[in-house]
């Protein structure tokens, strides 16, 4: 018997993998060679049209993919800040010291699209009490129609949703720290802050990497809370690139040209995150 | 130079961590805390690194309040029990943080780090991880971190017991040279162990701790020859001293119908009464003439054997300078050397010591 058993037992996983990973990539692939759109659906071959319009003639999605870029790194360096202030808040000894750790995850329990909604509300610039306060010094702020406050607004929302996130991944990693390098800190003449510098911050060094990798998956997918609190604007002024995919997928139905953008898309992340990563890794971890 | 801890007691729960430890300490001079486990000696270190908090009792340094300087600025340096260093940093690295905190320049910091680095036997594992280094040199690491920063206080908390046999013999032979060789009139020397073999090694000035309590202090001859009570000759010998629960009648020691000797000479003016007498494992024989007694178990430990024997409701280890093998439950005939007894009042207090008591 040469039949090797061995693999039909592989073969469940194998199958749903193909079934909801590998074929829609290589169905996407094949979608963006060819011209599918609302009138004249199907798949015909067009060749590489689709990504010569892509790379010469779609200013808007490198903008918008710009802004995605500048939006993410924004907010996940925000998060890593706060949410790694927080975690050092929580771990030592303090009073109430659980009460606030379940405090500080209270947003990530919530669901983003109606916090979102509420919050569209919040920045309402006649009637939201955001502007109700200011209104009080004699400036009413246009949250979400100034192309550079929209911007301030999306980041504010993103970062309130997703720092527990980071939090929690955080204060799991400070934790699981050994104990004894603080000790022996502190009995080599390191102060509170030198602790922090040349003990804590390397310590933590692999589990921020991971933590901020995960963030800037994540972050660079934002479309609810652009979708519900500007809708991308004003014009195009918060407009990311999933954003950009989306309209002109789902609301254009420029179906084969979106699969060409979606494509390009997953690319680019492939590779920028690997060499992000790469980076952080030289930083953080090579140097100290 | 001095260091001077008073009345420090610490007890954070039903239990006394430390109970009125009142010591001095001077600058050029080893000192060797000998206890069981909890009995305060890493508790007294902490205190005097500023790891751990007091409930009574002053600290004082050079004639300045230490309780109220920061651990960070106190200048000692600590070896602990467990290996510990900085596992994200190579061994130069490990050992130079210290310096490093000082702000010292980059070239002074290379001299006293190879000068360490040389004297822990550590050479060419400078850019190794600590990960790849082996419990020992994982320890001589952290030594070499310690010795680095010639601080004023040096304080070990059993280094050397998460270590196997031979490199621990090994290890405390290289301390003692290193100590003796570094050990400047400047600093003073703290090592705590539970090996009493250990500290009459080091032959420093012992203290012997009991549930964070001073039983002794003094010279290891000292604390050896005449220890003050039960608890100390349990705690400064290993084995422990054979405590025998016996009466004095009419010149007589007697210890239970069959064993009974003469009251030797160095024990005078001696009442009746019922005393307890103690005799080292070492300090008795096998003797054809000697009293009957029999074996429960029989170890052998490197060229030694102990022997555990009884005889009715009297127990008694016996240390044989020699390896040999017994059955359990062989009979086997002993005698004492009573020239080597000690005698303890009803309370466990030293009455009569074959040394010459201070």
């Amino acid at each position: 018997m040469n039949f090797n058993h061995k693999f039909v037992f592989l073969l469940p996983g194998l199958l749903v993998l193909i079934g909801i990973l590998i074929f829609p990539i290589v169905f996407t692939v094949r979608l963006s060679l060819s011209s599918w759109d609302s009138f004249y659906p199907g798949l015909d071959f067009i060749g590489l049209d689709n990504y010569i319009r892509l790379f010469t003639d779609d200013k808007r999605f490198w903008e918008s993919f710009f802004r995605l870029s500048f939006l993410s790194v924004t907010t996940v360096f925000l998060q890593y800040i706060i949410g790694f202030s927080l975690a050092l808040m929580v771990w030592k000894d303090i009073i109430f010291k659980r009460f606030f750790r379940v405090l500080f995850l209270i947003p990530m329990m919530t669901t983003p699209v109606i916090m979102t909604v509420i919050w569209r509300t919040f920045f309402h610039e006649s009637l939201g009490p955001v502007n109700d306060f200011f209104s009080l010094f004699g400036i009413t702020p246009l949250w979400l129609s100034n192309n550079i406050l929209a911007k301030v607004t999306v980041i504010i929302v993103e970062v309130w949703q997703w720092t527990p996130f980071m939090f929690l991944l955080l204060l799991a990693g400070l934790l699981s720290l050994p104990k004894e390098p603080f000790l022996a800190a502190s009995i080599d003449g390191a102060g509170p802050i030198r602790k922090f510098i040349y003990v804590t911050f390397p310590l933590m060094a692999p589990i921020s990497i991971g933590a901020i990798i995960i963030r800037l998956i994540e972050a660079s997918k934002i479309m609810d809370t652009v979708y519900v609190l500007t809708s991308g604007g004003p014009g195009t002024a918060t407009e990311t690139s999933s954003y950009y995919i989306f309209i002109k997928g789902l609301r254009e139905f420029q179906i084969g040209y979106s699969a060409a953008l979606s494509f390009t898309y997953l690319i680019i992340m492939i590779i920028s995150l690997t060499i992000i990563s790469k980076l952080l890794v030289k930083l953080l971890i090579k140097k100290i | 130079m001095k260091l001077v801890t008073d009345n420090l007691t610490f007890k954070p729960e039903k239990e006394y961590f430390l109970n009125k430890v009142s010591l001095e300490f001077e600058a050029g001079k080893l000192y060797t805390l000998l206890g069981r486990t909890l009995s305060g000696k890493t508790s007294l270190l902490k205190t005097i690194a500023g790891l751990q908090p007091i409930d009574t009792g002053n600290i004082i340094f050079e004639g300045k309040d230490f309780s109220t300087i920061p651990v960070w600025k106190r200048n000692v340096a600590m070896v602990y029990q467990q290996f510990i260093n900085y596992p994200h940093l190579n061994v130069f690295d490990n050992i130079a943080f210290p310096l490093k905190q000082r702000k010292m320049k980059t070239s002074d910091i290379e001299n006293e780090v190879s000068v360490a680095i040389h004297k822990v036997g550590l050479l060419g594992f400078e850019k190794r991880k600590i990960q790849e280094l082996s419990g020992g040199q994982q320890q001589r690491v952290a030594l070499a971190r310690s010795l680095v920063k010639k601080a004023k206080i040096l304080l070990l908390d059993e280094p050397l017991v998460n270590l196997d046999y031979k490199l621990r013999e090994d290890l405390r032979n290289e301390f003692k040279n290193i100590f003796t060789s570094d050990l400047s009139a400047n600093s003073i020397l703290l090592y705590a162990s539970t090996d009493p073999l250990e500290a009459m090694q080091l032959n420093g000035d012992i203290i012997v701790l009991d549930e964070g309590e001073i039983l002794q202090s003094g010279t290891a001859k000292d604390v050896f020859e005449n220890p003050t009570n039960i608890k100390v000759s349990e705690i400064t010998n290993d084995p422990a001293m054979n405590i025998l629960k016996g009466s004095i009648d009419s010149n007589k020691i007697i210890l239970n119908e069959n064993v009974q000797f003469k009251i030797p000479k160095h024990v005078k003016n001696i009442q009746a009464g019922t005393y307890h007498f103690g005799i080292r494992a070492s300090d008795m024989i096998l003797d054809d003439k000697g009293f009957d007694f029999n074996i429960d178990i029989s170890e052998i430990s490197g060229s030694e054997t102990f022997l555990h024997l009884h005889q009715n409701e009297l127990n008694i280890v016996l240390l044989i300078e020699e390896v040999k093998n017994f059955n359990e439950n062989d009979k086997v005939k002993i005698n004492f050397n009573l020239d080597k007894l000690y005698v303890f009042d009803g309370k466990g207090d030293l009455l009569f010591s074959p040394f010459k008591m201070n």
